[in-house]
C-alpha cells in the first residue's frame, strides 16, 4: 500500500515535471518579433477621430475606410509592407523563400503565438483564411486582389508552421499581395463559413468575446454612432528592444466626428490625440496654435493621390449622346489634349488649391513614390504659346472675338464635371476653366453630388470632361493594373474596350502585362517608366497635382512615425506610447 | 373610441403613403451604394454584380417594395448595405439619442415659453413685452445652423463645454455622478441650440393665444368681477388658449425633429441625423427609408397625441360631425 502511494507520488511528480517543462518550452518557443523603436512606457489611451463610423469588423467584407481603419488594428497579415520604408517585412511569417521561377512561396510562420482570445495560431488558420478569401461564393474583395489578371493561387500546409503558396504565373509583387490579407481565426469563423453566414459575422453588435485576431488590439466596446474602443491584446507577438511585450497603450478610441472641419476642431480642443487626413486649409488654421495647445503638425510631402482632368473618350456615345460624340472629335485629338495640358498652370493650382502643400504632376506617379517615380518625365511650365501652336497645327482656328473653333467652324465649348463634396477638386476645375478661357475655350464647371458624378463617369458616360483623383493603395504598379489595361474596369477614359483603341494603349497593355511577370526590379522599373512616359505624352488623363499628406499628433506621443502610405498615422500603433509630461 | 380608431387608421395610411413615396424618391437619386466600388481598381465588376444581386438591387422596383414590406413585417425593416445589419437594429440605438434630445428640448422650450408668453401677453405693448418680442424676433431670424455653429465656437473658445459627441472616451470608467456630469457637458450645447431655435416660435404662439383669450368677453367679465389676476390667467385664460397650443404641440414635434437632425450633424450627436446624412450620401436605401419612416412615425404619433388631448380638452370636438 505504502509502496503504491510512493509510486503514485513519483508518477505524479514526473507528470507535473514533464508538463511544467513542456509549458516552459512552449513559452520559450514563442517566436516574437523585436521592434527597433524607442522603448516606451505602458498605459494610457489614444483617441482619434473618424469621419464616418466603422460598419463592421469582418475582414472579409470590410471595404470602407473607417471599418478598415479599426479592423486592421485588430488583425495581422503574413507579410507586411512597412509604411515608412515602403518595402515588405516579416509579420506572421517570420521568413519566406521563393522558388527560382517565382511560382512557389514557402512561408514559415511564427511558432507559439496566440490570437487575442488566447487560442494558438498555426498553418491551419492560414489555409482556412485563404480558402475563405479565394472562395468564389464568398466574394471578398481580397479575392479580386489575389487572382487579378488570371492569376491562380493554391495554398497548402507543409507542416503546422509552414505554408506553401503556388502561383499559376509569376508575380513580381507577390510578396506585397500578402499585405492587408489578414489571417482569420479558424476556430471562430469556420462554422459561419460552412453555414454560409460569414458575410454577417463580426458585425459591430457581435459580443467582443466572439471576435479575435492577431493584431495589437481587440474590440472592447462599441457605442453606436459615437465611438469604438479597442483594448490591448495581451498575446500580441511583438516586443520592444528590451523584450517588453507590445503594445504600450491600454486602449484606442475611435470617435465618430461627422465632418472634416469638426475633426480639426476636436483635435484643436485636445479631444483627439492624432489627426490623420488634414486638408491644407485646416492645417494652416491649426498651425497657429501648435505651441499653446501642445500638438505638432507634420507635412509628409505628396502622397499617392493623383488628381487629373479626364476627357470622355468612350466609344459608346455615338448615336446615344450625339452632342458629346461630336465634341469627342476634339478630345480624341492628342494635340488638343496636349494643348489643354500646356495651358494649365499647375504651380498656380498647387499654390492656391493646396496653399503650397502639394506638388504639380505631369504623370500618374507622385514624388512620394520613391521606388517607382520616373524622374525623367519632362515638367514643362505653363505655356499658352505652345498650346496655341498645338491647336493651330491640329486645324483649330480663332474667330475675331478670340474664340476657338474647329475646322467645321464650331466653337470649342465643353463642360467639366466634378464632385461637389470635394472642394479642392472643384477649385481645380475652376482654375482650369480660367486657364482655358485664355485659349478662347469656353468651359463650364458643373458640380455634381458624388454618386451621381460617379454614375456619369463610370456608367452612363454622360459627361464631356471631369476632374477627379485616384489614390493608389500601394506604391507598386500592380494594384493599378485595372486603370492602365485597356480592358480594365477602371480604365476611366474609355471603359469596356474589347481591344486597345489606340496604338499607345496597346503598348501600355503590353508593358503592364510584362512588368507583372518581370521579377527583376530594375528591368521592371524600366517598363513602368515607359508607361509613365506614354501617359505624359498621350495624356489619356491630364495629371495636375498631388496634395501633401498632412497629419498631427500631441507632442508627448512617442514613436509617432507617420508615413504617406495609408493609414498614414496608426500603422505602428503597437509602438505608440505616452511620454511623461 | 371611434374617433381614436379613425385617427389611428389615418396615421397608418400616412405611413404607408410615405413608405411608397420614399421608395420612389430614393430610386430617383442617381448612383447607388456600390457606385463607389466601381472606382476601386481592386474590386472586380463581378464582385459588384454579385453584391447587387445579393441585396436584390437587380430586381424591379415593385418586387423590392414587396420584399421590403415583408422584412418590415418581420421587424427587420430591410438590410443596410453598409453595415450588413437589419435597419431596425441600427436605427433604434440612434433614435433613442435623438428622442432624448428632442423630448428634453421640447419640454424645456414649452416650460420657458408658456410663462414667458403669458407674461408678455399680460403686459402687452409695455416694455417687458416689447423686449421679449424683439428678442424672439431676433432669434427667429437666426438660422439653426448658424446658432449651432456659434455655440460650437463658444465651446472651443471657453473650453467649458464639450465640442461634440455625447460622452467622453473614458465614459465607461466614470462613476455615476461623473457620468451624469459628462453627459450634461455634452448635452448642453445641442440642447441650447434646439431650445433657442424653437423657443421663439412657441413663445409667439403662446403670446398670441393668450392675447386672444384675454380679450374674450368671459375674461373681461371675470376681471370686472375682481377675480385675482393670477387666477384669471391660469384658471380661465390659459385653458381658453389651450386649443391652438395643443395643435402646435403636435406640429412642434416635426419642427424639432428636423432641427434636431441638423444640430446633431453639426455637433456630432450620435442620433438619427448623422446616420441619415451618411446613408443618403452613400445611397444606403433602406437606412434612408427606415429613418424617414421613423421620423414620419414620430410626427404622426405627435399629432395623434395632440388630437387626443384636444378631444379630451374640448367638448366641441367630441360633439363635432367629424
Amino acid at each position: 500500500m505504502r509502496r503504491d502511494i510512493r509510486l503514485i507520488l513519483v508518477f505524479l511528480a514526473l507528470v507535473t515535471g514533464a508538463l511544467w517543462a513542456q509549458t516552459k518550452a512552449a513559452a520559450a518557443k514563442e517566436e516574437l518579433q523585436r521592434t527597433t523603436g524607442e522603448v516606451g512606457q505602458y498605459g494610457g489611451r489614444l483617441v482619434i477621430s473618424q469621419r464616418a463610423e466603422a460598419k463592421t469588423l469582418n475582414p472579409v467584407t470590410a471595404i470602407d475606410r473607417p471599418s478598415r481603419e479599426v479592423m486592421y488594428r485588430t488583425q495581422a497579415d503574413l507579410i507586411h509592407i512597412n509604411r515608412v520604408t515602403q518595402r515588405t517585412e516579416p509579420a506572421l511569417a517570420k521568413s519566406w523563400t521563393a522558388s527560382n521561377d517565382g511560382l512557389e512561396y514557402a512561408l514559415r510562420l511564427r511558432r507559439g503565438i496566440r490570437f487575442s482570445d488566447g487560442q494558438p495560431f498555426n498553418a491551419d488558420d492560414v489555409v482556412f483564411s485563404f480558402q475563405v478569401y479565394l472562395d468564389q461564393n464568398v466574394h471578398s474583395p481580397q479575392r479580386d486582389l489575389l487572382i487579378a489578371r488570371d492569376q491562380k493561387i493554391t495554398v497548402q500546409k507543409a507542416d503546422p508552421y509552414t505554408v506553401v503558396f503556388k502561383l499559376a504565373r509569376p508575380d513580381a509583387a507577390a510578396e506585397r499581395l500578402f499585405d492587408s490579407v489578414v489571417v482569420l481565426p479558424k476556430h471562430l469563423l469556420e462554422k459561419a463559413y460552412h453555414d454560409g453566414t460569414l458575410g454577417q459575422a463580426w458585425s459591430l453588435t457581435t459580443p467582443p468575446g466572439q471576435i479575435a485576431g492577431l493584431g495589437p488590439f481587440r474590440l472592447k466596446n462599441y457605442v453606436p454612432g459615437e465611438q469604438i474602443t479597442l483594448e490591448r491584446n495581451p498575446y500580441y507577438w511583438k516586443v520592444d528592444a528590451k523584450d517588453n511585450r507590445l503594445p504600450y497603450l491600454n486602449e484606442i478610441t475611435f470617435l465618430v466626428v461627422a465632418s472634416e472641419d469638426a475633426e480639426a476642431i476636436r483635435f484643436q480642443t485636445g479631444d483627439t490625440d492624432v489627426i490623420s487626413r488634414l486638408n491644407s486649409e485646416n492645417y494652416a488654421l491649426l498651425a497657429k496654435d501648435q505651441q499653446s495647445r501642445g500638438y505638432t503638425l507634420e507635412d509628409l510631402g505628396p502622397g499617392l493621390e493623383y488628381n487629373f482632368i479626364l476627357f470622355n473618350l468612350n466609344d459608346d456615345t455615338r448615336g446615344r449622346l450625339p452632342d458629346i460624340a461630336r465634341k469627342q472629335a476634339w478630345f480624341r485629338e492628342v494635340k488638343f489634349r496636349q494643348a489643354v495640358s500646356a495651358a494649365i498652370d499647375r504651380s498656380d493650382i498647387v499654390r492656391l488649391v493646396y496653399q503650397g502643400r502639394g506638388e504639380p504632376l505631369w504623370a500618374q506617379v507622385t514624388a512620394g513614390n520613391k521606388l517607382w517615380l520616373n524622374t525623367k518625365i519632362p515638367k514643362p511650365a505653363r505655356s499658352l504659346n505652345r498650346a496655341r501652336e498645338l491647336l493651330k497645327s491640329a486645324g483649330f482656328t480663332w474667330n475675331k472675338d478670340g474664340k476657338l473653333g474647329d475646322h467645321n467652324g464650331q466653337l470649342v465649348e465643353f463642360s467639366i464635371v466634378s464632385s461637389s463634396s470635394n472642394s479642392q477638386r472643384m477649385q481645380i476645375a475652376n482654375m482650369v476653366q480660367q486657364d482655358l478661357a485664355r485659349l478662347g475655350i469656353e468651359v463650364s464647371v458643373v458640380p455634381l453630388e458624388f454618386r451621381s458624378f460617379l454614375e456619369r463617369v463610370t456608367q452612363t458616360h454622360e459627361y464631356e470632361a471631369a476632374v477627379m483623383g485616384l489614390v493608389n493603395g500601394d506604391v507598386d504598379p500592380n494594384p493599378e493594373m485595372n486603370v492602365w489595361m485597356s480592358s480594365g474596369a477602371t480604365h476611366l477614359w474609355n471603359l469596356g474596350e474589347k481591344k486597345p483603341a489606340t496604338p499607345w494603349e496597346e503598348e501600355i497593355d503590353k508593358l503592364m502585362e510584362q512588368q507583372i511577370v518581370t521579377l527583376n526590379y530594375p528591368a521592371r522599373k524600366k517598363l513602368y517608366d515607359r508607361v509613365q512616359e506614354i501617359v505624359a505624352d498621350e495624356l489619356p488623363i491630364i495629371c495636375v497635382a498631388s496634395p501633401d499628406i498632412l497629419v498631427g499628433s500631441k507632442k508627448n506621443l512617442g514613436n509617432f512615425r507617420p508615413a504617406i502610405l495609408d493609414p498614414y498615422t496608426l500603422h505602428n500603433v503597437e509602438e505608440l506610447f505616452w511620454k511623461p509630461k | 373610441m371611434a374617433y381614436l380608431l379613425r385617427r389611428l387608421l389615418h396615421g397608418a395610411l400616412v405611413l404607408v403613403g410615405v413608405s411608397v413615396l420614399s421608395f420612389l424618391f430614393v430610386q430617383l437619386a442617381p448612383g447607388e451604394f456600390f457606385s463607389d466600388m466601381r472606382l476601386n481598381p481592386q474590386v472586380s465588376p463581378e464582385t459588384i454584380r454579385h453584391l447587387r444581386a445579393q441585396y436584390g438591387l437587380d430586381r424591379a422596383l415593385p418586387i423590392r417594395y414587396v420584399r421590403w414590406a415583408r422584412s418590415v413585417a418581420k421587424g427587420d425593416w430591410g438590410y443596410s448595405f453598409a453595415y450588413g445589419l437589419p435597419v431596425s437594429k441600427l436605427i433604434w440605438s440612434r433614435a433613442r439619442n435623438t428622442l432624448l434630445l428632442t423630448i428634453t428640448s421640447a419640454l424645456l422650450a414649452w416650460l420657458i415659453s408658456i410663462p414667458l408668453g403669458i407674461y408678455a401677453a399680460e403686459r402687452r405693448d409695455r416694455w417687458g413685452d416689447r423686449v421679449t418680442v424683439a428678442g424672439s424676433s431676433a432669434l427667429l431670424t437666426v438660422p439653426d445652423l448658424l446658432l449651432a455653429l456659434a455655440l460650437l465656437i463658444l465651446a472651443i473658445r471657453t473650453n467649458a463645454f464639450a465640442a461634440g459627441g455625447m460622452t467622453s472616451p473614458d465614459f465607461a470608467e466614470l462613476g455615476t455622478v461623473a457620468k451624469i456630469k459628462d453627459v450634461a457637458a455634452h448635452f448642453t450645447l445641442p440642447l441650447a441650440a434646439l431650445v433657442l431655435g424653437t423657443l421663439p416660435i412657441f413663445f409667439r404662439h403662446v403670446r398670441a393665444g393668450m392675447i386672444e383669450a384675454l380679450a374674450l368677453p368671459s375674461i373681461q367679465s371675470a376681471r370686472a368681477h375682481g377675480i385675482p389676476r393670477s387666477r384669471i390667467l391660469f384658471r380661465y385664460a390659459l385653458p381658453a388658449a389651450a386649443n391652438s397650443l395643443i395643435s402646435l404641440f403636435g406640429f412642434s414635434i416635426a419642427t424639432l425633429l428636423s432641427a434636431s437632425l441638423l444640430v446633431e450633424v453639426v455637433m456630432s450627436w450620435p442620433g438619427l441625423g448623422p446616420m441619415l446624412l451618411e446613408a443618403i450620401l452613400a445611397r444606403d436605401l433602406y437606412v434612408v427609408i427606415g429613418a424617414v419612416m421613423l421620423s414620419t412615425f414620430f410626427l404622426v404619433a405627435g399629432n395623434l397625441v395632440a388630437d387626443v388631448l384636444l378631444y379630451l380638452s374640448d367638448p366641441r370636438i367630441r360633439r363635432g360631425p367629424a
